[in-house]
């Protein structure tokens, strides 16, 4: 094993992160004081069941919710306490949202989804370029109810990432898909951190995704556990489940 | 027995509150129109039976020169006469202390030796005239209450030339003066006219009129015909000078409360129906859409046993609770507005009672049509909801195919912003319910159009009336048709700076089978201050034996200018002649016609006389010029421009101008309700859409942006549309409402457009707010969780 660099500041931490819905005796802890680092350019997996949290800390990291206590920053910069505003603008300039039902804008051809976020970002790639990283130049014209459930996931791969985000958020990508057309998708973002080294983060309750991320957590009760760090990560095609 | 269905429907109906009360709002101005305006023609026509049959309103009336009272054995003997009645009625010049300008008006006689069979008095206030007694009058509610006149009041009238003081004994109303207005005046003027009665005998001597009548009322006895009874009538006046017998149907006062019926009736279905029209397609919208998120559970519905039948009484009864609501508060409303308007009434029709009357069959109508309405708009989205399939219906629904849009592929993609194309791909993709909505707001930016349409033709009456043709002052009245002079004499009353003469003179005009009793003016060629008016907007010269009509007589005639008609005069010589008609006038009081008063008094053969003068008089001697006319026996009655036009505003100008508002309010609530309906259906249809929007980064304007866009779009082009739509129903609705006494004309202005217009956008604009408001509510999260 090689001798480790200096080690850059991590791009995402998280220190006692807690989030709890409603109050008195209907209040529900989804997350119970989480602690995280997530350096810049990895491939995290977050695993955990239905109801573990998994998806509440996906949702603070991506600025769509906030905490109720603790402190979350991104390049030290407090998510936890931005404003309306600066949560829009830290999620059109800095976070890539790949969700389990694509959501895709089904008036709008794949061109035409990516492009409208690259009108507003800083320095996109072009949506052609992104198209071409999943592998779809061909379905550019095409509009989503044209596509495959793994072409649509792959046209909302190529629409998070074309903003060059510099966190990529995956929210069980492949749940809504049959297993061939998911390793399709995983190879996909595999292959986006590897190029572009985006800070991925993967949520997922199928274990067998853990292969593939340089870190692997496990998630329970609102609680977060470092499982392990591949030093090998797999790559995709090496995976069956 | 509420199930669990109901309660259901219940929370579903909390949860959709605003836009379900958005449809029962527009349902209930519907309704409120119908359920008010049915409400009124039951009032007055109740109203007027109740009283006619009480009071023995005549069928066939009859003025005459000077009858000696034998003849009535003759008239009353006559086939088809039930009853008969004769009097005498006599013009009046009035001199009341707190009117600056005399009044006039018109004296009947109560017969003192016999009862009176037929148009009986009702005493409001005071007493009747029983008994012996001099110098006793009974005085019309209406004149009574403009001049606060009541029991034991005096008033001087000048009877045949004389002065003489009278006492008010009474306050009363007869039905033949249910509409009391000055003969030939389309317009109220009760300060300075009314109706009084007077003792026979007293009546008689001041008059000359001992012994004799000269005027009749019959009543018809059942099976006699009407027609026969005119004609025998009339054969046996004319040596008497009978000026024409004529049914109810020419009554002056009762074809004023027709009219008012048929205007009424015009509306209560014109307009419900454009409302009604609408509430359907709101209904179908929201209930598609409701049908469309609850998609999941009627499929859980269906897979736990529930059958079709149930499941789609279940949303009709979401539509039906509308209609409950809607038509609860159409009736609220509709009698609320009722009542007032039947207040208003009061100034207009003089009734014993007249008192609010809720239609109930219109009730029962209106909840028929209402459910008709939300039936009609639920049905498709029940037939949805019957026709999925559970297993289907599981599934998450796969995304909704669109195509490029029409303008892309005429290759103008790039000049279309992304959200413009969005809502051009959406609109292309539902043409229905894009259409759909379209036609809505078209037809609530046209309903604006009419109440302001009927608003700016009542003023253009009004400038045209008292502006363009009256130029007068004043118009006086001579008692009786004197000499040219008499225009000369008034020429010497102060401040008096021009004058014209005039001559009136009853006829009847027949072309073909048709015919009617009008007055015919003569005016002098050329005249300045009271002038005849052409269809094109000039003056109309009348000269040498031109015959100038109305339009409204030439249809009632069926002639066109160049045709000739038969003119009857019935009074004096009762000549007859046959003139062809030179022209048409404007006239939006109803009938009449002109020729040059030289020609007209060739015609008549009775030498240079004249009926009155019109006057311009100068401003700062209008106090003596006043005092002055108060003093001239002559002078039978006098119309003050001024007086008329203020008289107008205070009555039917306010009672139009009522309407007007209540119309335009509900013009603009269905505005609203449609804009509104449409914005919230969209924020519903497209929430994931957004969401996904906001979560990619983009701030709430720039998805307010999509969100509106379609419904700018959409509001662009149905602006426009409706406008022209509204012009259309404006005039079909006018057109047919107007009568022989009150003719409408068509007038849309600018500032009708730009109400309608700004209306239109202020609702769009607000209803755009609020969906955006809504974008602070939109579940970010939850939206990404849902595939759909």
């Amino acid at each position: 094993m090689a001798a480790s660099p200096p080690p850059d500041p991590p791009l995402v931490v998280a220190r006692d992160l807690t989030k709890t819905y409603g109050s008195g005796h209907a209040a529900v802890q989804a997350l119970r004081g989480v602690d995280l680092d997530l350096p810049a350019g990895e491939l995290v997996v977050l695993l955990g069941a239905s109801g573990s949290g998994k998806s509440t800390l996906l949702n603070l990291i991506g600025g769509l919710d906030q905490p109720t206590h603790g402190e979350l920053l991104y390049r030290g910069w407090d998510v936890a306490q931005a404003d309306e505003a600066g949560l829009t603008a830290y999620r059109r300039d800095v976070v890539g949202f790949v969700f389990q039902f694509y959501n895709l804008i089904a008036s709008l051809t794949a061109r035409e989804n990516i492009a409208l976020i690259t009108e507003v970002s800083r320095r996109p790639m072009s949506p052609d370029e992104a198209l071409d990283l999943v592998g779809l130049t061909n379905r550019a014209d095409h509009f989503p109810a044209q596509l495959s459930g793994g072409e649509q996931q792959r046209v909302a791969i190529a629409r998070a990432i074309a903003k060059r985000p510099e966190l990529l958020l995956c929210d069980e990508p492949t749940g809504a898909l049959d297993v061939k057309t998911g390793m399709l998708v995983l190879e996909a973002i595999q292959r986006i951190n590897r190029d572009i080294g985006t800070l991925t983060l993967v949520i997922t309750h199928n274990a067998v995704l853990a292969e593939m991320a340089d870190r692997v957590f496990t998630m329970s009760d609102g609680r977060l556990e470092l499982a392990r760090v591949n030093s090998h990560p797999r790559p995709v095609q090496e995976l069956s489940w | 027995m509420l199930n669990l269905l109901d309660l259901k429907l219940g929370r579903d109906l909390r949860a959709l509150k605003s836009q379900a009360l958005a449809v029962a709002l527009v349902m209930a101005c519907g309704l409120a129109m119908m359920i008010m305006t049915r409400s009124l023609i039951q009032s007055l026509d109740d109203a007027r039976a109740n009283y006619y049959e009480k009071h023995r309103f005549a069928e066939v009336f009859a003025e005459l020169k000077r009858a000696p009272e034998s003849l009535r054995q003759q008239i009353a003997v006559l086939p088809g006469v039930a009853a008969v009645e004769t009097g005498i009625e006599v013009s009046v010049t009035l001199d009341l202390p707190n009117l600056a300008v005399p009044a006039s008006g018109l004296i009947n006689a109560v017969p003192e030796r016999r009862p009176v069979v037929l148009n009986q008095l009702y005493l409001r206030r005071g007493r009747l005239l029983e008994g012996a007694g001099t110098g006793e009058v009974l005085v019309s509610e209406a004149f009574a209450e403009a001049n606060a006149l009541g029991p034991g009041d005096e008033i001087a009238a000048i009877l045949n030339g004389r002065r003489q003081e009278l006492r008010v004994v009474g306050i009363v109303l007869a039905p033949q003066y249910v509409f009391e207005a000055r003969p030939g005046s389309a317009l109220p003027d009760n300060q300075t006219f009314g109706i009084f009665w007077m003792r026979e005998q007293e009546l008689a001597e001041a008059f000359n009129l001992q012994g004799a009548f000269n005027e009749v009322a019959v009543s018809l006895a059942p099976g006699a015909s009407e027609p026969e009874v005119i004609a025998a009538l009339d054969r046996l006046l004319k040596p008497y000078g009978g000026l024409g017998a004529y049914g109810r149907s020419e009554h002056p006062s009762d074809i004023r409360v027709d009219d008012e019926i048929r205007v009424l009736e015009g509306l209560s279905f014109g307009f419900p129906l454009v409302f009604l029209s609408v509430a359907a397609f709101m209904t179908h919208s929201v209930m598609s859409r409701q049908i469309a998120l609850q998609r999941e559970q009627i499929a859980i519905l269906k897979a736990f046993g529930f059958a079709n039948r149930t499941i789609a009484w279940h949303f009709i009864k979401f539509a039906l609770v509308i209609v409950v609501v809607g038509t609860a508060l159409g009736t609220a409303g509709g009698f609320a507005l009722g009542r007032q308007l039947v207040d208003m009434y009061h100034l207009f029709f003089r009734f014993p009672v007249l008192a609010f009357e809720p239609a109930t069959g219109a009730i029962v109508g209106s909840l028929v049509a209402s459910s008709a309405a939300a039936l009609l708009g639920v049905a498709s989205a029940v037939r949805k909801v019957v026709r999925l399939s559970p297993a289907q219906a599981m599934r998450p629904e796969p995304p909704a195919s669109f195509r490029p849009a029409l303008a892309e592929r005429l290759g103008l993609a790039r000049y279309l912003a992304v959200s413009v194309r969005m809502a051009l791909r959406n609109i292309e993709r539902k043409p229905w319910q894009a259409g759909f909505t379209c036609v809505a707001l078209a037809m609530a930016t046209g309903i604006l159009i009419i109440p302001n349409a009927f608003r700016d033709g009542v003023r253009h009456i009004l400038d045209f009336q008292w502006d363009t043709v009256q130029r007068q002052t004043a118009t006086v009245s001579l008692v009786e048709p004197g000499p040219l002079r008499a225009a000369h004499d008034f020429a010497q009353l102060p401040g008096v700076i021009h004058t014209e003469p005039f001559r009136t003179v009853l006829v009847e005009m027949a072309a073909g089978h048709r015919s009617r009793r009008l007055a015919m003016h003569g005016l002098v060629n050329q005249g300045d201050l009271n002038r005849v008016i052409g269809l094109d907007g000039r003056p109309l010269t009348v000269r040498g034996r031109g015959l100038i009509i109305s339009e409204a007589l030439g249809e009632t005639l069926g002639i066109q200018p160049g045709d000739t008609v038969t003119i009857r005069v019935l009074q004096g010589k009762r000549r007859e002649v046959t003139l062809p008609v030179g022209g048409f006038s404007q006239d939006f009081a109803g009938i009449a016609s002109f020729m040059e008063l030289g020609a007209l008094n060739r015609l008549l053969g009775e030498g240079d006389q004249i009926s009155g003068a019109f006057m311009s008089v100068a401003g700062g001697q209008w106090e003596a010029f006043l005092r002055a006319l108060k003093e001239t026996p002559q002078a039978a009655g006098v119309v003050i421009k001024d007086a008329m036009r203020q008289s107008f505003r205070q009555t039917t100008a306010e009672s139009i101008g009522l309407i007007q508002v209540i119309y335009s309010t509900f013009a603009t609530v269905v505005a609203f309700g449609i804009v509104y309906n449409s914005a919230r259906i969209a924020l519903s249809e497209r929430s994931r859409e957004l969401a996904t929007l906001r979560v990619l980064g983009f701030s709430r304007s720039d998805v307010g942006r999509v969100l509106v866009g379609e419904l700018v779009l959409l509001a662009a082009v149905a602006l426009p549309l409706g406008l022209w739509l509204g012009s259309g129903m404006a005039g079909l609705l006018i057109a047919s409402i107007n009568t022989e006494t009150v003719r409408l004309p068509l007038v849309l202005s600018s500032s009708n457009y730009a109400y309608a217009t700004l209306v239109i956008v202020l609702a769009t604009t607000l209803s755009a707010w609020v969906a955006c408001r809504k974008l602070h509510q939109l579940d970010l999260v939850g939206a990404l969780k849902a595939a759909e």
